[in-house]
């Protein structure tokens, strides 16, 4: 296509209840806008891997340092909510990737279904997170309300962490694991929450019929991002509640 | 662009490189990650030294491979997408590799009997201070 030629390339919609998706101006292919997009969605997963990279280097040198701290703080959570939270991203990645087959075949519903369920999982998923926080704080381990505030000069303590039940008495620096802990799983978890709202954002343009077989990246995208949240979660569990 | 393309319809455009994977694939996938975070715990609840990271790590990144290949679709997608994330591993490697020498030769400190920790002032847990820590 020539540049002088302007005409706005369209993929027809497959049925009445879909909409025409046209191909933004600056492509010239629907082909080219799809493995442009694609791209640069792939690149910016490669960002998240190197940002939760950096975490995980912070986690396998403090477990190095302070095996016994790590090995007790792990103790200190639930593996049965670790277990049953990593088997509902799972299961929420599945219905993701099924969400996204039935955008591939325009079948509507189906798509709206399976994404409903994902959703459903992210706030599952929430919740046990919640409750589990909630426990850490009662015991001191993580005292929310006292996060932010500034270390005890004099002692060297941090406020977030008086440890009521002294369960991390036996060994150094116990703060440490809890440290990591939320701020691994905060993460995560915020990552849990917006890839939650993008689905839901992607349900709305569902409805409307914008995805269908000749157009159906936006689900395409917003799954691999969910699946890279579930990605994180794999390596996360066995290393905060079964501290090897 | 050699071969121009008409902008109403698209049968002429190569769509037909995007994988619909099938369902019944994708069931499996998801009955092996199921499997496998049991085989985690499992596996968790014998001590094998130094060996239990290397197997958590080790299943941990079969599930990843199983995640990454058929729910991400890599194993359809295209070679440039392929490098650009798989790239992301290489320079994760890299900072995992000078982050285990630093350790390492840190480890033998330890052993000559310099400091040990890169946060060392003497810790004491908050609960064996006099005003509980604060």
């Amino acid at each position: 296509m020539s540049h002088d030629d302007h005409h706005a390339v369209t993929i027809p919609a497959p049925g009445p209840e879909f909409v025409d998706h046209e191909v933004a101006h600056h492509f010239n292919t629907p082909v080219q806008e799809f493995q442009a997009l694609k791209l640069g969605f792939w690149l910016f997963l490669a960002t998240e891997i190197l940002l939760f990279g950096g975490l995980f280097a912070a986690y396998f040198y403090y477990h190095e340092m302070y095996p016994e701290t790590f090995v007790l703080g792990g103790k200190q959570l639930d593996w049965k909510l670790g277990a049953l939270n990593t088997s509902v991203l799972l299961l929420s990645s599945w219905t993701m990737v099924m969400g996204v087959r039935s955008a591939q075949t325009s079948q509507k519903k189906k798509t709206l279904i399976y994404l409903g369920i994902t959703v459903l999982g992210a706030v599952i998923f929430m919740c046990i997170k919640y409750m589990e926080y909630s426990a850490k704080n009662e015991h001191g381990l993580i005292e929310f309300g006292h996060l932010f505030d500034g270390y005890n000069e004099a002692t060297g303590q941090l406020p977030w962490f008086t440890d009521h039940d002294n369960v991390m008495a036996s060994v150094p620096h116990g703060h440490m694991f809890f440290a990591i802990y939320l701020t691994m799983t905060a993460i995560h978890g915020i990552h849990v929450i917006i890839g939650a709202g993008l689905i839901i954002w992607i349900m709305f343009g569902t409805a409307k019929g914008r995805f269908h077989a000749g157009y159906f990246l936006p689900v395409d995208l917003v799954g691999l991002y969910w699946h890279l949240v579930d990605l994180i979660w794999i390596f996360l569990f066995p290393l905060l509640y079964l501290v090897p | 662009m050699s071969q121009p393309h008409h902008p109403d319809g698209f049968g002429d455009l190569d769509m037909g490189h995007h994988h619909v994977g099938s369902s019944a694939m994708f069931a499996t996938v998801l009955i092996a990650l199921l499997f496998l975070t049991f085989i985690t715990v499992a596996v968790a609840q014998f001590d094998f030294g130094s060996a239990n990271m290397l197997i958590a790590m080790g299943i941990a990144a079969v599930k990843a491979s199983l995640v990454i290949g058929f729910f991400m679709h890599v194993k359809w997608d295209t070679a440039i997408n392929k490098i650009v994330f798989m790239s992301s591993f290489l320079f994760l490697s890299l900072l995992f590799i000078f982050t285990l020498a630093d350790l390492f030769t840190r480890r033998l400190d330890s052993e000559m009997h310099i400091t040990k920790s890169p946060v060392d002032k003497e810790w004491v847990h908050p609960n064996t201070l006099p005003n509980g820590g604060h």
